[in-house]
């Protein structure tokens, strides 16, 4: 039973760990953006849109990296280069989301989509005699496995790695950076294309392996998870991993005591996991240990 | 402007505020593109348009800022490593400090290579950005009122330092408008005023005198700074109990040399006592615990005998007038019109302004177009967007706002800091009369001539603990006394 | 000004090359949305019954702004006040009469959107929780808190949808020709937050929390404190925007009771520059193109889900051109405040 957990959770939090690791590169440059909740929801409609129309799945996928990319540049246009506000800029991507894919939605399947390919898991169920870990990590499909190996690639890249080194300055310390001539606006609007890539696949998963289909909305309220998740893992991809694993687990119990039939009600269930979020910002709020210049737009001026 | 720099010599900035020194720098490092002229380096011109930051480094110009521009959160290695264009692509912890460690000992710097930048010293943090700067191979290395932040033994390392790279054959350029120092360790003096280089000379021979009638370009004070000899302070302490005590005072600080400790202060009616240190010794924090804004650890604040709780109001209540001459602690808020910004520190208790609930706008403004009058503050629009007025006259206007009212007790922190002379004489004129008329006044400063010049006594603060200053001290005693504990 | 129109303008034609692209014909489209808000009585009912819940809701995220403080649940906090609005007409003392359950069931709506609001506040002030997000993850559990009710304890004695009983028509909220008197109520609240902003004392501090916190510090104000009141203010007027549509407009509560208005919200605020009296101008706006929407939608087939792609336009051009000029109030907040 607990390795069909440990099977669950890895694959629930896997679209979480994906959208979180983007932010993270995002956040650790310095930006805030609260748009990946409408990134990861034209990844859901794209991914499954182009999955739907070429019948292949991976082409979903590298649609939907490629959606939410546009999506990046398009918050990157207005936050990064022209300055806007960070948290306003990513509401209006949010609000663009929701619009553009029920419109879209309606406009191609009349509000009935039909089911797409999905995206199997990496290896068969053969490994079955693999201890616990073993036998949960086989079975899950690629979004999983990238989630961990990125983990893994953005904790070096971002402390052993010399590019790693300046978007942190970038994120610390805008001015420094710049005067050391790091581009500030360059390495924040790559960062946001980089995390926006991210939740646009993560967006993918929901579509694609999750469910087989697309709603309206789907993502609902994922993206604010992630974000959520940045901050519990105190900006730091162990932290995130950690995090992501945490609420993936914590879903994945949701659902087994859903299935059970205790006696909650199910909007109670539907609840826990913002309660849940809720809770752990509240006990665990680092606002101290967030990147220094983390949210504020930077304007090169003389001294 | 026309300037010459050249290899092997410590070439001295000298000029007031506002004549454009900063403005120089920045178009030096990059950062400001200049709108006509030539810049040539090594003899080669370069062309403006393509001038920046990156195209300064690679020129080998580097500057040492007064606030450190090393990224706090990181070591210095890292510090180092981050903007290198030379290292590939992996960052290696060890070797980093490895090559900074020995890049330090060569010029010997001595700085921490463990903690990051925000746990340093300024005088750490100053050699670590001279570390970076030779890291890079700098050519020319420009150096921005370098001794505002350091003890005056650390002052002394500095300009050793600079010797030492002057000998290898590096240009050292070094800012300041203290002419003492420029008396020391300059081997040329350009003056710039207003915009213009006045003159550039070799500074043998160029005594104080003339280097300050350069500077000021009128008949000038010998050693005085842009703030020239005035009257005698005021006797000051009319009999009676102090005004404003501080008891057994201590408070956190964000490091070891700015905590508070156990602070005993008195000031009588009529006195003004000048707090007089290096910035960075507890100046801001007792500044801030005076204004209410940061709570003491210890110890108790009394006015006229009774004690005050700290805090915002209950301290203006009791009579305390906080003004500041930072643009962060001056509490003026920019996008509201200088009537509101004037009746802002009543908001819960001012009768005049705020009654029932409602803000009255227009008593408001009535009351701040007599201020603008007698300070001369201009625009003198009362609905005006304090946002837009310049540094000087929003300085006036927090001055007149506490002085508002007559309080009897007037804390000032660097109350004419960023204005010019005729409006800092008359600020310390303004400070004069409210001690004659006896008020308790409380002078923070870190600009020793306008303590010598208004203060009827001074008192050191270093480390977080005061010391008094024997009356009659010269200068040098004052900065022994000012000596603290190697950084 | 210039910049209002020009946002409105932009958001405009892009919908309608959105809706161009995906193949529907711009011109009915636009037709019919001009129709279904402006021309008609029944066209001007529509718009003016849209226009009052989103005139509330913005005047609480723009009360909020202007405290730097970003108010993002406005949703959560309007469904808020709607569930309580009818916990008390419905489940409340039988029999009441209406000049005093009609008021209470307001009232009780402006307390339950206030505790929504106040709670994030609390976890801003307490334990700096970032209220973007608290807010934000609020609304969601509001969604599921109706959901909850109406499937449970509100449930319609009938059983057989998951909505509330129709509310009493004491609790309900007066006629006022074709519209109810919620329209009123919420120009009147407009002038209020006006005169509370400019002219009061309480919203003298809020402004000045809002452009420079380290400054109202020293004039011993609490920026925390004035935080949380904003929230919780802001709270309540959404909270009465929710307890307006269930008495007067949708008479009854159920899921999906609010489309979007908390977020729309966001977009009349800004278009409005956070000023009170340009909302009203701004709430008109946006209530037009809901119920030409609606129209839109009805008969020539495209979802009404357009409008946020107006409001998404709004919303970017808005900020994008105030650059620089009032400046960023977060970003001189989150300045200020080091």
């Amino acid at each position: 039973m607990s390795e069909a957990l440990l099977e669950a959770t890895l694959r629930l939090a896997a679209p979480l760990l994906l959208a979180a690791l983007g932010e993270l590169w995002v956040e650790r440059a310095g930006v805030v953006n609260i748009g990946i909740e409408g990134t990861m929801l034209f990844g859901a409609f794209v991914g499954f849109a182009v999955a739907v129309a070429t019948g292949s799945a991976p082409a979903g996928v590298a649609a939907a990296g490629l959606a939410g990319t546009c999506v990046g540049g398009l918050f990157a246009s207005f936050a990064v280069l022209r300055g806007a506000d960070q948290i306003v800029v990513g509401t209006a991507v949010n609000l663009l989301a929701l619009g553009a894919t029920a419109l879209a939605s309606r406009a191609l399947w009349a509000g009935a989509p039909p089911t797409a390919p999905r995206i199997a898991p990496v290896f068969d169920a053969a490994g079955a005699d693999l201890p616990l870990l073993g036998a949960a990590l086989l079975r899950q499909t690629p979004f999983a496995w990238a989630g961990l190996a990125l983990a893994v690639a953005s904790g070096i890249a971002l402390h052993a790695t010399r590019a790693g080194l300046r978007l942190r300055a970038v994120g610390e310390a805008a001015r420094a950076a710049d005067a050391e001539g790091v581009p500030v606006a360059r390495t924040r609007a790559l960062a946001v294309l980089l995390g926006s890539a991210l939740a646009g696949v993560a967006g993918s998963a929901l579509s694609l392996s999750l469910s087989d289909t697309f709603s309206e909305g789907m993502t609902a309220g994922r993206g604010f998870i992630a974000l959520a998740i940045v901050i519990f893992g105190r900006w730091r991809a162990s932290g995130v991993l950690f995090a992501s694993l945490f609420f993936g687990g914590a879903t994945a119990l949701q659902f087994r005591l859903q299935a059970r039939g205790v006696g909650v009600p199910y909007p109670m269930f539907l609840m826990l996991p913002y309660l849940l979020t809720l809770a752990v910002l509240a006990v665990a709020s680092g606002r101290a240990r967030a990147p220094g210049d983390l949210g504020r737009p930077y304007r090169r001026e003389a001294a | 402007m026309d300037l010459e720099i050249t290899p092997g010599e410590v070439h001295a900035l000298l000029g007031e505020n506002g004549a454009g020194k900063t403005t120089l720098m920045n178009v030096l490092v990059g950062l400001v593109r200049p709108d006509a002229g030539r810049l040539e380096l090594y003899g080669v011109p370069f062309d403006l348009s393509r001038w920046s930051p990156a195209a300064a480094v690679r020129a080998g110009i580097r500057m040492v800022h007064q606030r450190s521009a090393l990224v706090p959160a990181m070591t210095v290695p890292e510090n180092l490593g981050f903007g290198d264009p030379r290292g590939g692509p992996w960052f290696r912890p060890r070797r980093a400090r490895e090559a900074a460690q020995a890049l330090a000992r060569r010029y010997e710097l001595e700085v921490p290579l463990d903690r990051p930048v925000d746990a340093l010293s300024p005088g750490q943090r100053q050699r670590a950005e001279i570390l970076r700067a030779l890291d890079r191979g700098a050519n020319v290395l420009i150096l921005d009122e370098p001794t505002a932040v350091l003890t005056p033994s650390e002052a002394d390392a500095l300009f050793a330092s600079l010797r030492r790279l002057r000998d290898a054959g590096r240009a050292v350029v070094f800012i300041s408008h203290k002419l003492a120092e420029v008396e020391r360790i300059a081997d040329r003096v350009s003056v710039l005023r207003a915009g213009r280089c006045v003159a550039s000379r070799p500074a043998r021979g160029l005594g104080a005198a003339e280097l300050g009638r350069l500077m000021l370009g009128a008949a000038a004070v010998p050693g005085a700074g842009p703030v020239a000899e005035h009257p005698p302070a005021p006797r000051g302490n009319l009999p009676g109990p102090p005004r404003l005590e501080l008891r057994g005072l201590s408070a956190a600080g964000p490091d070891e040399a700015s905590r508070l400790c156990g602070i005993d202060l008195a000031v009588g009616q009529g006195e003004i006592v000048g707090v007089v240190g290096i910035d960075g010794n507890g100046q801001r924090e007792l500044e801030e615990v005076l204004a209410g804004v940061r709570r003491p650890t210890q110890g108790e604040i009394r006015v006229g005998g009774a004690p005050v709780a700290v805090a915002p109001r209950p301290l203006r209540r009791a009579g305390v007038a906080h003004l500041s001459g930072d643009r962060d602690s001056a509490g003026l808020v920019p996008g509201m019109s200088l009537a509101e910004n004037f009746a802002l520190k009543g908001s819960y208790d001012d009768r005049r302004f705020f009654r029932r609930g409602r803000f009255d706008r227009a008593a408001a403004r009535r009351a701040v177009a007599q201020a603008l009058r007698r300070f001369s503050i201009v625009p003198d629009d009362p609905d005006f967007d304090c946002a837009a007025l310049s540094g000087g006259n929003a300085q006036k206007l927090a001055v007149a706002r506490e002085l508002d009212g007559d309080p009897p007790v007037l804390v000032a922190a660097n109350p004419t800091r960023g204005l010019d002379v005729a409006s800092a004489r008359f600020v310390h004129e303004l400070l004069r009369e409210r001690a004659a008329a006896g008020a308790a006044v409380l002078l923070i400063s870190s600009d020793l001539d306008e303590a010598l010049a208004v203060a009827s006594r001074l008192v050191a603060i270093v480390r977080g603990s005061l010391h008094p200053v024997p009356p009659g001290s010269d200068r040098g005693a004052i900065g022994s006394l000012l000596l603290g504990a190697p950084a | 000004m210039t910049r209002a129109l020009a946002s409105a303008v932009a958001g405009l034609v892009c919908v309608a090359a959105a809706i161009a692209l995906l193949g529907y014909a711009p011109g009915p489209a636009l037709r019919a949305l001009v129709a279904g808000s402006l021309l008609g009585p029944a066209a001007w009912t529509a718009t003016l019954l849209k226009t009052a819940p989103l005139l509330l809701t913005g005047l609480a995220v723009a009360l909020c702004f202007r405290c730097g403080v970003w108010n993002i649940g406005a949703e959560g906090q309007l469904l808020a006040g709607a569930l309580a609005a009818t916990a008390l007409a419905t489940r409340g003392p039988v029999g009441a009469p209406a000049w005093l359950l009609g008021p209470a069931a307001i009232l009780a709506g402006a307390l339950g959107g206030a505790l929504f609001g106040a709670a994030a506040g609390l976890l801003r002030s307490l334990r700096g929780v970032s209220e973007v997000i608290s807010t934000i993850l609020l609304n969601f559990v509001a969604i599921h808190c109706v959901a909850l009710a109406v499937q449970g304890p509100l449930r319609e004695v009938a059983g057989a949808y998951p909505q509330s009983d129709a509310l009493p028509i004491a609790a309900q909220l007066p006629a006022l020709g074709r519209v109810h008197a919620g329209v009123l109520l919420a120009l009147g609240l407009a002038l209020a937050v006006h005169w509370l902003l400019f002219h009061g004392s309480v919203g003298f501090r809020l402004r000045a929390v809002g452009l420079s916190p380290r400054a109202a510090r020293f004039a011993g104000i609490a920026p925390e404190r004035y935080g949380a009141l904003a929230l919780a203010l802001g709270g309540a007027l959404a909270g009465l925007a929710g307890a307006c549509e269930v008495t007067g407009v949708t008479r009854r509560l159920y899921e999906g009771l609010s489309p979007g208005y908390g977020y729309t919200a966001i977009a009349v605020a800004l278009l409005g520059r956070l000023h009170p009296l340009a909302l009203i101008p701004s709430a008109l706006f946006f209530g037009a193109l809901e119920a030409g929407a609606g129209a839109m939608q009805r008969e020539v087939g495209v979802p009404a889900e357009a409008t946020k792609v107006v409001q998404a336009v709004v919303i970017l051009l808005s900020t994008a051109l105030s650059v620089g000029r009032a400046g960023s109030r977060r970003a001189r907040a989150a300045e200020a405040a080091r």
